[in-house]
């Protein structure tokens, strides 16, 4: 490097400044100086020390510095390259070798690593390819199931969609359901209207009817009071002439209608009433025969209607005087026919026998059919031409006698039907059930026209005029008007109600309850008045166990459930009979022919027995 | 006043081209190449010569390497004094580059102050600075200088921030205007010839009389040589910041604007070269 000699003296050479330096010696001196030259003389000074001192090297000095480094660095370079060979070189052939030969193990074993590692490597591709493969196998499947899965969706929307369409079709057939119902409602409603208005009408025909019949059965007391006295004039008579007309006087009207009605059967009654003087009934029967023939202003029908039969005298029975087995099962009713020549018998085999009764047996005269199930009930009209039972499978049947196929069937109980009963209109029936109600059918329809529910299993009914009396198993015997259909008595009782009988002049009504006591009431006095009738022994034996009062009201037969029959007298509330030892079983049901001189007794064996005085 | 400005700026940005030689003693393991600088003239050697110490560890064991210090043609420098004034007193009138020698043993314990790092440096630089300003304004205003103030004043120096320092060294430089100057003015004296270090004394910027006074009147008190007598041959220059300034500038001026920043106005009398 140049040296540079720059002297701050040299500088002062300069003239101007010897001449400034002896201005300055004089200064002090001197007054007219400015006072800034020294300042300015310090200016210029600086400027000319950094010239020579400062700017003429800083360049020279970077470059000097940036030289420096270059030159470090190659330097380094250098060294890094020169050292090797020299060291090498230095170092003996021999670790070269050496060197060499471990190079070229671990060249060997590397090269062997590679191998290695190439053949793990195509391992490692096997096995992508194998799970790529897998892999695309699984996206097919998983496709597959994607679409099966929107399928499944459709599917459901579908199946949505009609639900929907059937939820709108329900709703609507709700709706119209229920305009139905309102309908039927009003419907009922009138119905309603129209029955009260029809029970007004009949009631009105039937006031008309009575007053008609009472002044007609005025007009033939008269009559007769006067053909009698005529006949008194004209014959010469044993007994006096007033006490024909005393008799008539005394006795009741209904009882001149119950002679006349039953003017048909007159013989057999005859028979039976053995404690009048036959003179006196002869007498009468022919006046009324005469009587009969010439005024028969009454329809044909309503002489029909009510036939009602009377027994004078029953006759306690004493001995057997048949006993055979009946059915093929057990037997649950027994009804003798108001002719008393017939016996029916209803039994478990679903058949109804008829017997005639002849010469004190009873002879099989034909099987009516048709029931599904048990019978329960039997009843014949009062004409004797048809027969009523009621059946385990839930109906009740009409049979004509001459015919083994059920004229009716009278189905829409929903249980078994207990009790079915002809109403005192002839064209009406009406049966009680295990269902809790009460139906009352119209024959010429074959329909039902009326249901009664009840709170209780009815057991038995009887059907008096213008009302029903239904028994029942929560020991209520319960009294309807069937003119309006409602409640209007409840008698209690002491246990579930077996059975109920009414005698025949329908003033006295027996129930047989499961507490082993009949029990008899009045029905004029619907008070207390009852008579309660027990024997040691007697029990009863089912929950449709059937007592009967004799037709002449003065006995109460029933079965017993050990087989014995047992007879008890009204009048004096005490046993009559017993009647042991033909039955083997409990006694179902018994039965009294309306000539008071046959009982027949059924049990639960298929066995019958018919008893008798004689 | 742009020319004060521009004075202050010169005065701060002074440079001195300097060669540093490795000492020829030092156990090496390669050739040492010189290095290159420009010193900072208002800076303090150990401050600035990092990359100079960078540069001979190169070459150098570090089992062999102690502190570093600097020798000029058998002289010691001493690390205390500004560069400027190392420069002035012992090397002005020689050729350029100055060219140092560095030493990394046999440190001359008697002759120079161990400088371990620059903290050291910056307490001597904050000493100084204080000791003017109690001569100044009797420390009034370092005094009420917070501590990141005298971090500012001292991180200006250090990396070299004019803007940085003077916008704090401001504050020490001002004075009452009915007193027309500092309390005492903080100089001091180097000469060569003399044992002792360098001259320090109390001395007004103003006469009791009310005159001002001036470079002059200064070296009449302090040093009659360096004032040359009518006719006779100019025996001393009188250097700072490497220029002679004429002796009728006011003592206050310089002191205000040849100062260097430790507050000192450091004045070199050396004898004129005799060619």
């Amino acid at each position: 490097m140049a040296a540079v000699t720059v002297n701050s003296r040299s500088v002062m050479t300069d003239s101007a400044v010897v001449s400034e330096r002896s201005g300055r010696v004089l200064a002090p001196r001197g007054s007219g100086r400015s006072v800034e030259t020294w300042k300015r003389d310090i200016v210029r000074q600086l400027k000319n020390r950094d010239l020579s001192q400062h700017v003429m090297f800083q360049d020279l000095i970077r470059f000097y510095t940036q030289l420096l480094e270059k030159t470090s660095l190659a330097k380094g370079i250098l060294s890094c390259s020169v050292r090797h060979p020299s060291s090498t070189s230095s170092s003996s052939i021999s670790s070269m070798l050496h060197q060499n030969n471990q190079l070229k193990k671990t060249t060997g074993e590397l090269a062997y690593q590679v191998v290695e590692l190439q053949r793990q490597i195509k391992i490692k591709e096997c096995v992508l390819e194998e799970q790529h493969a897998r892999l695309v196998e699984e996206e097919c499947r998983f496709t597959g199931v994607f679409d099966g899965c929107q399928e499944l969706q459709e599917q459901v929307k579908q199946v949505q969609e009609e639900n929907r369409a059937l939820k709108r079709e329900y709703d609507t057939l709700l709706e119209r359901q229920r305009g139905a119902e309102t309908r039927l409602r009003e419907e009922k409603v009138r119905e309603g209207h129209l029955l009260e208005d029809m029970i007004h009408l009949k009631q009105q025909a039937a006031a008309r009817m009575n007053s008609r019949n009472e002044r007609k059965s005025r007009a033939r007391e008269a009559n007769l009071q006067k053909q009698l006295q005529t006949a008194a004039r004209s014959k010469v008579t044993i007994d006096s002439p007033s006490s024909a007309p005393t008799s008539r006087s005394t006795s009741p009207k209904k009882e001149n209608q119950d002679q006349d009605s039953t003017e048909p059967r007159h013989t057999r009654l005859f028979r039976s009433a053995s404690a009048t003087s036959p003179r006196i009934l002869s007498s009468i029967k022919e006046l009324f025969d005469r009587k009969r023939r010439g005024l028969s202003v009454c329809s044909l029908e309503e002489d029909l209607m009510c036939p009602v039969r009377i027994c004078l005298s029953a006759r306690v029975p004493a001995r057997a005087l048949q006993v055979l087995d009946a059915h093929e099962q057990g037997i649950n009713a027994v009804r003798f026919s108001s002719s008393s020549d017939l016996v029916a018998t209803g039994g478990t085999d679903r058949v109804i026998k008829l017997w005639e009764v002849r010469a004190g047996s009873l002879t099989h005269r034909g099987t009516l059919d048709g029931s599904t199930e048990g019978i329960t009930c039997i009843e014949f009209d009062p004409t004797g031409l048809r027969i009523l039972a009621a059946s385990y499978d839930k109906s009740a049947l009409l049979w004509r006698l001459d015919d083994s196929v059920p004229k009716l069937t009278l189905t829409g109980h929903s249980r078994k039907v207990t009790a079915a009963r002809f109403s005192s209109s002839l064209h009406q029936v009406v049966t009680g059930s295990a269902d809790r109600t009460i139906r009352l059918w119209d024959l010429h329809r074959a329909a039902c026209v009326q249901v009664v529910e009840v709170v209780s299993y009815c057991s038995d009914l009887v059907c008096s005029e213008n009302c029903i009396i239904s028994g029942h198993y929560d020991c209520k015997i319960r009294v309807w008007d069937t003119r309006v259909v409602s409640c209007v008595q409840e008698l209690p009782a002491q246990g579930k109600v077996t059975s109920l009988d009414l005698s025949s002049d329908h003033r006295q009504l027996l129930s047989c309850c499961r507490d082993d006591c009949l029990q008899l009431v009045d029905l004029r006095r619907w008070s207390n008045d009852r008579m309660c009738f027990r024997a040691e022994g007697f029990k009863c034996g089912s929950d449709s166990t059937k007592a009967v009062i004799s037709p002449d009201g003065c006995f109460l037969a029933a079965g017993s459930a050990d087989g014995t029959v047992y007879i008890w007298n009204v009048s004096t509330g005490n046993l009559e009979t017993r009647l042991p030892d033909k039955h083997s079983s409990s006694i179902s049901a018994v039965s009294w022919s309306l000539s008071g001189e046959y009982v027949v007794s059924v049990d639960k064996s298929r066995r019958a027995v018919l008893w008798s005085d004689i | 006043m742009a020319d004060d400005k521009d004075v202050l700026r010169d005065v701060w940005f002074g440079r001195i081209p300097t060669c540093f030689t490795l000492n020829q003693d030092e156990v090496t393991e390669r050739e040492a190449e010189p290095y290159y600088l420009l010193l900072p003239r208002v800076s303090y050697l150990t401050l600035v010569t990092d990359k100079v110490k960078k540069h001979f560890l190169k070459v150098m064991k570090a089992e062999d390497v102690e502190e570093m210090w600097f020798e000029y043609e058998g002289t010691p420098l001493k690390w205390h004094y500004p560069i400027g004034v190392l420069f002035d007193l012992h090397a002005s009138n020689t050729v350029l580059p100055w060219s140092i020698t560095v030493h990394f043993k046999s440190f001359p314990d008697s002759d120079l102050l161990h400088c371990p790092s620059n903290s050291v440096i910056e307490a001597h630089f904050m000493s100084s600075i204080k000791e003017a300003d109690a001569l100044k304004h009797k420390s009034q205003v370092v005094n009420d200088m917070q501590k990141k103030d005298h971090k500012q004043l001292w991180m200006g120096l250090q990396n070299d921030k004019f803007d940085q320092f003077w916008a704090m060294n401001r504050k020490l430089m001002e004075y009452p205007t009915e007193e027309g100057g500092f309390r005492y003015i903080p100089f001091r004296i180097y000469q060569t010839m003399s044992d002792r270090p360098f001259i320090q004394k109390q001395f007004r910027p103003v006469s009791p009389e009310g005159n001002v006074h001036t470079l002059g009147s200064l070296l009449k008190e302090m040093y009659p040589a360096a004032i040359p007598s009518d006719g006779e041959q100019k025996r001393y220059q009188v250097m700072i910041h490497g220029i002679e300034p004429l002796l009728e500038t006011p003592l206050q001026w310089l002191s205000e604007h040849l100062s260097h920043p430790d507050n000192f106005l450091h004045i070199c009398i050396i004898p004129t070269p005799t060619d």
